[in-house]
């Protein structure tokens, strides 16, 4: 049985059909990158799944559960946690108290729920920062912070949202090495969307690829950069060609 | 018969009731404000036809103008000294800061002119009727709904077809992209304020006419406006046409229908509750309104 | 007991919280022996009960968020519900103000689910509508008392069955153990899971969804207890000025008083209801002792309202608590 599986998945905008019949599985403890060109869907895909938006045809079942439709907070509770591309910067609460949030998802107690999140953030290097509010905060932490806020409410399966954007070369690497930390220590799958290829393609044991709302391709990394469609979608025709 | 005159009626409140809604919603189609204290433009509008009509005694009809000038001198002012600084902060201080000008206008206008109540007394067409069949229609009213219909042409005219209105409309759907077409912000923003405030000074220099001014006239109006707002999507001048049209009708027909139901002890008052209960179920049902394009 | 005992803990305050808050207490309790006169002790007996009113605004609207401008219809809720038990049926103050309590958060509950579908100014606006609802049906309902308002009978020998004292200073211990009372509550509110779950809410509401927090939920359980701190107050005001009509307790300016009670102060901050209450309700009362002598100046004390509202929603919408804060982080 398949952890994830998404099954002609539709989402239409008024005239934008944002997926088109997009279909696909995910095995536990695997690495999965979710590529493509901007506009291609992956985001609408994202929130299909973990319940922003509704689809308006298709099925998503989670761990033999269908779960198509459910709301954002009933998807985390079930398993789901999720990253965002951007995490808004505010000043209201502390970096420790951000990812107590999210461990208060799992226990009623306080002290619990604190002790869970500094161990979070001492296993994501960032117990120096704990009294911070975000708005204080360099990028490279604040994408941290959200990942560590997601990880405390001990999700399976863990979708990340451009969690690489914005980072220099150092940091990028250090997101790298921890994304795999994260799955081996935390027994998590990871399924990530992506635009920098130094992150997706080393880590990914299958790539998945959309343009203009459908799946164009599925499979080894090492495959798909020779993929003719992909290049084709990423970089035109003439170069689809040319290679 | 008596049906099809409150209908008539309804039509005719319920074209004041547009223009109202009309400045209130292009504000919130720019810049996602609402306007607590556009009820109280509607009052001073209210309040300067009648000194104006009064002192300098002339026609209220003639002295229009002047609503229209102030309405819109207020706008601006609203925007430069307050709104625009608004913009920067939450949203709570957004709701807060319009909130807080309602309050200081309405009070305002209580130190100034006290808490009588007033209503044009002299004028061309004061209380006279006009009969058309069966019906008998105040000429004041008459006058002001098809002046509203007007200035409601006026605008959306201004609005599709000129430039400055296309500018202005390409603002609300995007400021960013109209930013960079070289249309600044800040000075849409400013006209959008211009407008609204202009557009419901008239509606007071109009509705003073056969509605009494005093300082808190306007809490019950700017409630319809939110009404009808709400009820035509918030940023459709369409809806606000409509929906203004149909809390008019809603309105008059309701005390009939206590009298026919016998819940006649629901004071004269109570159809305006049921304006604010309106507000609630249609907002809840369906947030975008009739025709509202924005969420 | 975790939350008696988090009530209690006042340690992550720091030093000088500490310190001016226990002063403050202290001021308190000999307040009434400090042989003050009795227009000063109902300014204190005000002030504190809209301190009481403040803290129930803020926890949704302070720590939520949620900037609602209804809050008198469950003072009214309270008021309506101890004064016409008591004149109806001879109940006694302890067992009709329970009642109210539970009128107040019931009726909350069921305005509540729809209410939270809505967001920001609609959400707002809808607040305001509902108040005004209720205030015109008790202004046409003569069952009630319609718009004359209900007369509580006045007994002979104060008791502590109805509330009812000769002296002020039995009403001023009494709104000071319910603001203590409020207080503590608060103090353990903020240290909850719904407290720490609002505030996400408030910062992000998003990002709070996908941490499994039912954001409706949440924000409908912070408006009943606002409702309940607010009905508590309503009780009192029954009690306490033995008439209560629909202007009086239900009306649309109490509810944007304890709004700007909480936001002046400080809105999100345990002390900032507090400060903001001190500061305005002796203003209301002097501006009004003063203006009401003047004939000509009726109306510039909302007008001074108005403007401070104005000045501070521009450009510290963060409170007077906010400005303090800015401090000490330098």
């Amino acid at each position: 049985m398949a952890f994830l599986e998404v099954i002609d998945l539709v989402k239409d905008f008024g005239g934008v059909v944002a997926n088109h019949r997009v279909s696909f599985q995910i095995n536990e403890g695997e690495i999965i990158g979710l590529i493509g060109p901007n506009g291609a869907g992956k985001t609408t895909l994202f929130n299909c799944i973990v319940g922003y938006h509704k689809p308006d045809s298709g099925k998503v079942i989670f761990k033999g559960k269908e779960i198509t439709g459910f709301k954002p907070f009933m998807t985390n509770r079930e398993g789901i946690g999720r990253t965002f591309q951007l995490t808004k910067v505010t000043a209201g609460m502390t970096v420790l108290e951000n990812v107590m949030v999210g461990a208060f998802c799992r226990t009623d107690d306080r002290n619990l729920a604190k002790v869970e999140a500094a161990a979070i953030l001492g296993f994501m290097g960032l117990d120096s920062v704990r009294a911070y509010h975000l708005n204080e905060l360099p990028i490279a932490a604040q994408k941290k912070i959200g990942l560590a806020r997601a990880i405390a409410t001990q999700p399976e399966l863990l979708m990340l949202d451009e969690v690489a954007s914005g980072l220099n070369p150092k940091e990028t690497e250090e997101m790298v090495d921890l994304l795999k930390r994260i799955r081996k220590e935390k027994e998590m799958t990871l399924f990530l969307i992506e635009h920098v290829m130094e992150v997706v393609m080393p880590i990914s044991q299958r790539v998945i690829v959309l343009d203009g709302g459908e799946k164009i391709a599925e499979g080894l990394p090492k495959d798909i950069v020779k993929n003719e469609r992909v290049i084709k979608a990423y970089l035109g025709e003439k170069y689809a060609k040319g290679l | 018969m008596i049906l099809l005159d409150a209908l008539l009626q309804g039509i005719l409140m319920g074209l004041l009731f547009a223009l109202v809604a009309l400045g209130l919603t292009i504000i919130f189609g720019m810049m996602d404000i609402v306007n607590f204290a556009h009820g109280e433009f509607l009052m001073i509008g209210m309040y300067t036809t009648y000194w104006a009509s009064l002192f300098l005694h002339i026609d209220p009809l003639i002295t229009l103008p002047a609503s229209a000038m102030v309405g819109m001198l207020l706008g601006l002012a609203s925007y430069y000294f307050l709104v625009k600084h608004l913009l920067r902060g939450p949203m709570i201080a957004q709701l807060f800061g319009t909130f807080g000008l309602m309050l200081f206008l309405r009070y305002f206008a209580q130190f100034l002119f006290g808490i009588d109540y007033r209503i044009i007394q002299k004028g061309l067409l004061v209380g006279k009727t006009l009969s058309l069949g069966p019906f008998r229609l105040d000429w004041t009213k008459l006058s002001a709904a098809v002046l509203s219909l007007i200035a409601f042409l006026v605008v959306y005219y201004l609005l599709h077809r000129t430039k400055l209105g296309k500018a202005l409309r390409a603002t609300a759907l995007n400021k960013e992209a109209a930013n960079y077409m070289g249309i600044k912000t800040d000075r849409m923003n400013a006209l959008a304020w211009v407008i609204g405030g202009g557009t419901v000074g008239i509606a007071g220099g109009l509705i003073v006419n056969f509605w009494y001014v005093y300082p808190t006239v306007g809490l019950l109006f700017v409630m319809i406006a939110f009404a009808s707002v709400a009820m035509g999507g918030f940023g459709s001048i369409k809806g606000a046409f409509f929906a203004g049209i149909l809390i008019g009708i809603i309105e008059m027909l309701f005390p009939m229908f206590g009298h026919f139901t016998g819940w006649d002890f629901l004071g004269p008052h109570f159809k305006f509750t049921v304006v604010y209960f309106a507000y609630f179920i249609i907002v809840v049902l369906r947030p975008q309104g009739l025709f509202g394009w924005k969420k | 007991m975790e939350k008696i005992k988090d009530a209690f803990d006042f340690r992550d305050f720091s030093k000088p919280e500490k310190v001016g808050f226990s002063i403050f207490t202290l001021l308190l309790l000999i307040f009434p022996w400090l042989g003050v006169g009795s227009f000063v002790k109902a300014v204190a007996i005000q002030f504190l009960l809209f301190s009481l009113f403040g803290m129930g605004w803020n926890t949704i609207g302070g720590y939520g968020g949620q900037v609602e401008l209804g809050k008198a219809q469950y003072v009214g809720i309270g008021a309506y519900t101890v004064a016409l038990t008591m004149v109806w049926w001879k109940i006694p103050f302890w067992a009709s103000m329970p009642i109210g309590v539970l009128v107040a958060i019931g009726y909350s509950f069921i305005i509540g689910y729809p209410l939270f579908r809505l967001k920001g100014h609609y959400f707002a606006i809808a607040t305001i509508c509902t108040s005004l609802v209720l205030q015109d049906i008790f202004i046409n309902w003569k069952l009630v008392g319609a718009a004359k308002g209900i007369e509580l009978p006045i007994h002979e020998h104060p008791d502590f069955l109805y509330m009812q004292f000769k002296s002020d200073t039995y009403y001023f211990y009494f709104i000071m153990a319910l603001f203590y009372t409020a207080i503590l509550y608060m103090n353990w509110f903020r240290k909850s899971k719904l407290g720490y779950q609002l505030r996400m809410i408030k910062e992000d509401e998003e990002a709070a969804e996908s941490l499994g927090i039912d954001a409706r939920w949440c924000k409908i359980k912070a408006y009943s207890i606002a409702s309940a701190f607010v009905a508590v107050g309503g009780g009192f005001m029954a009690v306490y000025n033995l008439y209560i009509d629909p202007y009086s307790v239900m009306d649309l300016d109490l509810s944007i008083k304890i709004a700007l009670m909480a936001m002046l102060g400080g809105a999100g901050s345990m002390w900032g209801p507090i400060i903001g209450s001190a500061f305005l309700v002796p203003l209301d009362r002097f501006l009004g002792s003063w203006l009401g002598a003047q004939k000509g100046l009726i109306g510039v004390d909302f007008m001074i309202y108005a403007a401070l509202i104005m000045v501070v929603s521009a450009y510290q919408p963060q409170g007077i608590w906010g400005i303090i804060e800015q401090f000490r982080k330098k």
